[in-house]
């Protein structure tokens, strides 16, 4: 069979679509598009545009004239077909192979090009009818007119139930196809062909009778004819492409159907349908095409051997009818069987396709996730839900060095356990085992950074995370966890962080404030040393409403500062000029601190001031010393100034280089001129300064001091407003090491109260000398009264008293006598008293006489004997053996030993009980010395004790002491005293040895 | 107590000796120096009188001399106190002994201290006899009259101790010299009663007439006469 009508929708170009579910196609050929159509189903209210549209798609649509024409070709060799084998007697109705060819057509062409294929189709059959079977026309129009009724009832329906492009290829679409084409479709060309049979009584048929034979042709014809043409149809262009061993099978299988055909249809064969496990094989094996080119075939072989009467569909004139259904029975059972056969192979075939695809994709896929995982730069493992490792990329293994994860397993701890225990840092360990724990606990997910050792024993450092996979309940399935190495980002960052902090240590190491302005001056750092300082950082100062500038110069610039600290600090910020300024700080503890501060600006690339760095160090003990010095120069200024004194210094030579302000002062009162003297010259000056009289002595030493360089001291009068006075003047070099003269250093200072009150003095010494004098006699005069009037009164009383004795009646004789004795005694005393006086002042050595003087010590000691028992006192002597004669007034030696021994116990009257007075006398070269030593309270002025009328009693004249010593000194001897300790005074004397004298 | 060449006797006096002798008036005697005091003592005994002598006022305020009846011989200059310190230390103690100071050398002012204190004599060494017998005689008058005056005083005053409250107020009232109706105004009492408390006073006074009552009064200390 050649014809093959094509490409009957190839002006379809809007809608073409990839014949993508051909998975068995052989070539690009077979991949025509074909038209879906779906502008045909333009919606519209206007009738006129509706119609007007489809016109012109209709003739747009026009297929091209050799498909036309080949459609009729083949439509009329249809035709023919059906003649040849229209072999029942009086019926003329067989298989009907156009129906088949013109719904396979309808199927396959766009929609509005269906009224063409009517027209072909039209004039084909009437040309068939005008060769073939001579029916008259009004019935061949309406037989056509069921044909085509038929054929576009059946595409249409075709088209509507299976897809685009219909191939037949699965069972749904075969079923409908038979049900619809083959089935449904012929019903109306049944119908209207046994009507226009039976209404022109064309072979006498009737309605009942060609209605059956009738439908059976045309659904035999559709099965067979439509199956071929939809082959043709699409693989018009296309190239089989099987292999060797298809073309082998091909070849074997179409003999072996051949011959089967041959032989069974040849009758020789006793039952047709042996033919079926042949056509099912190729149905089975080479699908849609294997079965419609079998059938073809079969229904070829079938027809030449019905028309020749070899088969045994072939009989007599009676059972021809039979036969002719039975045959089409046949063909038709045998295309149906095919035809599904086909189908459930072809799905089949697409099944096992599409599985070994899918199973091959998921392959790939497999591989390309395998690989994926292997190839991320990152450790990948999976874990249990409790936490026990089911894989670990190869990477892990490979850097762990390990090959399996079963290595790990040990008896007795888990093997998650094991893994942290020998691959995690020991550090790290305990922190990894806790995340685990908590992770796996809590289903979250966490993130940690860990060392992990490496296979060579490096330790690195690895960022890792878990996720858990969850099922649909929930539950964790999995864990997934992924770690990359962060190494060399850790070693960076701690190498980072080491170097800001050394930096950041050396900041705040600097003994210095470090600290940093925004351009606009706001600080933005200070370092520790200025924190520390301050007790506040930067951002303490941030304060509502004022800058940070404003609340610092507030917070810690002196007050007294504050403003010019903000104005430098202002101008050095509009100027970009460095900064440097001294100012107070205050401290944490308030106390403020002088600064030292310098700050300039560092630029950016365009020149503009980027930040400013100040440093800022403490100068306050430099500032203290330096404050201490101008105030102790100051002190000293002052005090050049305020000592009541002149001060002056020359240079070696003479010159004058300095005047303290109270001689300045002097100069201006004294000199007329002094403003305008310049320069003053020593000659000019002492001339306005000094009296006439004594200027020339004046000048004549300071010449003689520069020259000779050694000070001197004068006195001469000044002159003053108010007339000359006195003045003393002393003069002195300083000198280098060398003993040259650097500087002359002068004081003058004024003495003329001094000259004056010293000569005041010497008056009233004088005068007092001789008031002393007379009290002095006036004083020894009431001393000698006392001591004679004392024995006058006890000898007027005792006279008193004698006369009265004698005058009582009877008188009384015997006291009188007693009386009389001591008038005697007292009158003797007197004496005594008088002499010693009148010994004193002659200063008499007549009396002397050599004499012992344990003798006068002893007789001492008898006299004060009384008092001594009365006061408790003791006397202890010790007269030393070797004591030679001594010439002395026994009496006023005696004088002095009574006076001495009760002036000691007087001393010792208010102190201790034991009183003691120890007399002793010692030969020491050539005097003889005796002590009187005594316990009492001391005395108070040795050197004033034996000058006259000194007392410290409250009734001692004062004279005793000095009457001792001008007695002893009447002797040559010397009378001291010495202080005695813990306490008491020991009063010593001396004697002069005369020994040749004494003989 | 320490007596120097006492003439009568020569030994110690006993204790019952020197209560006999109570009543004989006492001349102590105060100088540190010995033969001025033996001398004045000597004098005073050949005058009658009974002397005693002291070298120091210390050894006078030792011994309990003070309260018999006589006067006292001072010599102003002394070691330790003078006879000016004894002279206040006694006033303080209000003890009234008379005192004659006896001094070598006094001076004007010395003797107007003296003096205004209460001293009976000032005399200057060497006395006369008869000028320090009569100072002597006076002082012991003196001190005898002071005693006397004492006795009646501690008489009326014990008597004053039996008055009543009231007979006190009364008592005063009349020495004030306020006539009883004046009394009895001014106390809101009867004249009647007035005069029974006067009577009362009269008789437990001893007084017999309102002068003596009012003598009697008087002799009362300052603190008594206010209550």
């Amino acid at each position: 069979m050649t014809i093959a009508p094509n490409s009957l929708g190839e002006t379809d170009s809007s809608a073409t679509r990839a014949l993508t579910h051909d998975l068995d196609r052989s070539g690009p050929g077979s991949g025509r598009s074909f038209a879906t159509n779906e502008p045909g189903l333009i919606r519209g209210n206007m009738i006129s545009d509706l119609e007007r549209g489809r016109l012109s798609r209709v003739w747009s649509h026009r297929p091209q004239f050799l498909h036309l024409g080949l459609f009729i070709t083949a439509y009329v060799l249809g035709c023919g077909f059906a003649q040849s084998l229209a072999i029942i007697p009086g019926t003329g109705i067989s298989i009907w192979p156009p129906s088949g060819l013109f719904i396979a057509t309808l199927v396959f062409a766009s929609r509005y090009s269906w009224p063409w294929w009517v027209l072909g189709a039209c004039v084909a059959e009437l040309f068939s009818n005008f060769l073939w079977f001579h029916t008259p026309l009004p019935a061949a129009f309406l037989i056509f007119a069921g044909n085509a009724l038929e054929a576009v009832a059946g595409a249409w329906l075709v088209n509507q139930t299976c897809k685009r492009p219909v191939r037949l290829e699965t069972l749904r679409d075969v079923l409908a196809f038979v049900a619809l084409a083959a089935g449904v479709a012929p019903v109306a060309s049944a119908t209207v062909g046994s009507a226009a049979l039976s209404w022109f009584g064309i072979q006498s048929q009737t309605f009942a009778t060609a209605w059956p034979l009738w439908w059976i042709g045309d659904a035999t014809g559709v099965l067979i004819v439509a199956p071929l043409a939809l082959v043709v149809f699409q693989n018009w262009r296309g190239k089989a492409q099987l292999s060797a061993a298809r073309w082998m099978e091909a070849c074997v299988l179409g003999l072996i159907f051949l011959g089967t055909a041959a032989l069974s249809l040849s009758g020789y064969l006793p039952f047709a349908y042996i033919i079926m496990p042949p056509l099912l094989w190729a149905a089975v094996r080479f699908e849609f095409r294997g079965a419609a080119v079998a059938l073809t075939v079969l229904a070829l072989i079938t027809a030449v051997f019905t028309i020749s009467g070899a088969s045994q569909f072939a009989g007599d004139p009676e059972s021809q009818k039979h036969n002719q259904i039975m045959l089409q029975l046949f063909l038709a059972i045998s295309a149906f069987s095919a035809l599904v056969m086909a189908a459930i192979s072809r799905q089949h075939q697409a099944a096992v396709l599409t599985l070994r695809q899918s199973v091959e994709t998921l392959r790939e896929r497999e591989r390309e996730l395998s690989l994926l995982v292997e190839m991320i730069p990152a450790h990948i493992a999976r874990m249990a839900p409790n936490g026990e490792p089911t894989f670990f990329s190869k990477r892990t293994t490979d850097y762990i060095g390990l090959n399996d994860i079963a290595d790990w397993d040990k008896p007795g701890t888990s093997r998650l356990a094991t893994v942290v225990a020998a691959a995690v840092h020991p550090d790290d360990g305990p922190r990894m085992r806790e995340w685990l724990s908590r992770s796996l606990a809590t289903g979250e997910p966490y993130p940690i950074r860990y060392r992990l050792r490496r296979a060579d024993g490096v330790y690195r450092w690895r960022e890792g995370r878990a996720e858990p996979l969850r099922n649909q309940s929930g539950a964790i399935v999995q864990w997934y966890t992924a770690s990359i190495d962060i190494d060399d980002e850790v070693r960076a960052q701690e190498a980072l962080r080491d170097r800001e902090r050394e930096l950041s240590q050396l900041v705040d190491m600097v003994p210095s404030h470090v600290w940093r302005l925004t351009p606009d001056g706001e600080p933005t750092f200070f370092n520790k040393r200025m924190v520390d300082f301050l007790g506040l950082d930067v951002t303490d100062l941030d304060k509502q409403g004022i800058s940070r500038l404003a609340a610092m110069i507030a917070a810690i610039v002196h007050p007294d500062d504050a403003a010019a600290f903000g104005d430098t600090l202002s101008h050095c910020l509009a100027t970009g000029e460095r900064f440097s300024m001294r100012y107070r700080l205050r401290r944490a503890d308030g106390i403020y601190h002088w600064m030292s501060s310098r700050a300039e600006p560092m630029h950016d690339h365009a020149g503009l001031i980027a930040q400013w760095y100040g440093l800022c160090h403490d100068i306050d003990d430099q500032m203290q010393a330096e404050e201490a010095l101008r105030r102790s120069e100051l002190q000293l200024q002052q005090m050049i100034d305020a000592v009541p004194v002149r001060i002056w210094s020359a240079v070696p030579t003479g010159g004058p280089v300095y005047f303290n302000k109270r001689y300045q002062d002097h100069f201006r009162a004294v000199i007329a001129n002094f403003e305008t003297l310049g320069e003053p010259r020593i000659e000019e000056l002492l001339q306005e300064l000094v009296h006439p009289e004594d200027a020339p002595e004046v000048l004549r030493t300071l010449l003689s001091c520069f020259e000779t360089g050694g000070g001197s001291a004068m006195r001469f009068r000044w002159r003053e407003t108010d007339g000359y006075r006195w003045a003393e003047c002393r003069v002195e070099p300083r000198r280098d090491e060398d003993g040259a003269v650097v500087q002359w250093y002068g004081v003058s200072l004024d003495i003329d109260e001094e000259v004056r009150a010293q000569e005041a003095l010497r008056q009233a010494s004088d005068k007092l000398a001789q008031a002393t004098q007379a009290a002095s006699l006036a004083e020894l005069s009431a001393s000698i009264a006392h001591e004679v009037n004392q024995p006058l009164a006890a000898i007027v009383a005792n006279s008193h008293a004698c006369h009265r004795w004698l005058s009582a009646a009877p008188p009384n004789v015997e006291r009188a006598k007693i009386t009389a004795e001591r008038i005697i005694r007292d009158a003797n005393s007197a004496a005594d008293v008088v002499g010693r006086i009148r010994a004193l002042f002659k200063q008499s050595t007549e009396t002397r006489t050599n004499a012992t003087l344990s003798s006068v010590i002893a007789e001492a000691r008898d006299l004060v004997a009384e008092e001594a028992m009365r006061r408790g006192v003791r006397t202890s002597v010790d007269v030393g053996s070797d004591i030679p004669l001594v010439a002395f007034d026994r009496v006023q030696i005696q004088q002095v030993l009574v006076n001495l021994i009760r002036n000691g116990m007087e001393a010792m009257d208010s102190g201790a009980d034991d009183g003691v007075i120890s007399i002793r006398v010692r030969h020491i070269g050539d005097v003889v010395q005796t002590e009187v030593r005594d316990r009492g309270r001391g005395v108070a002025f040795p050197d004033r004790i034996f000058e006259p009328f000194f007392t410290t009693k409250e009734q001692g004249m004062g004279m005793g002491l000095a009457i001792c010593r001008s007695i002893i000194e009447s002797h040559s001897g010397r009378l001291w005293v010495e202080k005695n300790e813990p306490r008491g005074a020991t009063f010593i004397f001396t004697l002069p040895i005369e020994a040749k004298a004494a003989s | 107590m320490r007596v120097d060449q006492l003439p009568l006797p020569r030994s110690t006096p006993s204790s019952q000796q020197r209560r006999a002798e109570a009543e004989q008036p006492l001349v102590i005697i105060v100088d540190d120096d010995a033969s001025v005091r033996e001398a004045l003592s000597e004098l005073i005994l050949s005058a009658g009188f009974l002397p005693v002598c002291f070298t120091s006022t210390r050894e006078l305020l030792d011994a309990d001399v003070l309260e018999s009846p006589g006067c006292l011989i001072l010599d102003v200059r002394m070691p330790g106190t003078s006879g000016l310190d004894l002279q206040h230390h006694l006033a303080k103690n209000g003890n009234p002994k008379p005192i004659i100071f006896l001094t070598g050398h006094g001076d004007i002012p010395m003797t107007v201290q003296a003096m205004k204190a209460g001293a009976v004599d000032f005399l200057t060494k060497p006395v006369r006899d008869q000028t320090l017998l009569d100072a002597v005689i006076a002082g012991i008058a003196v001190d005898a009259k002071r005693r006397a005056d004492a006795v009646i005083v501690k008489r009326n005053i014990e008597r004053v101790e039996t008055l009543t409250p009231r007979e006190r107020e009364v008592l005063r009232e009349v020495a004030r010299g306020r006539l009883n109706k004046q009394i009895a105004f001014d106390l809101g009492i009867s004249e009647v009663t007035v005069k029974l408390h006067r009577g009362n006073v009269m008789r437990k006074m001893e007084a017999a007439s309102i002068g003596e009552l009012i003598r009697a009064w008087e002799t009362l200390p300052a603190p008594m006469r206010e209550v």
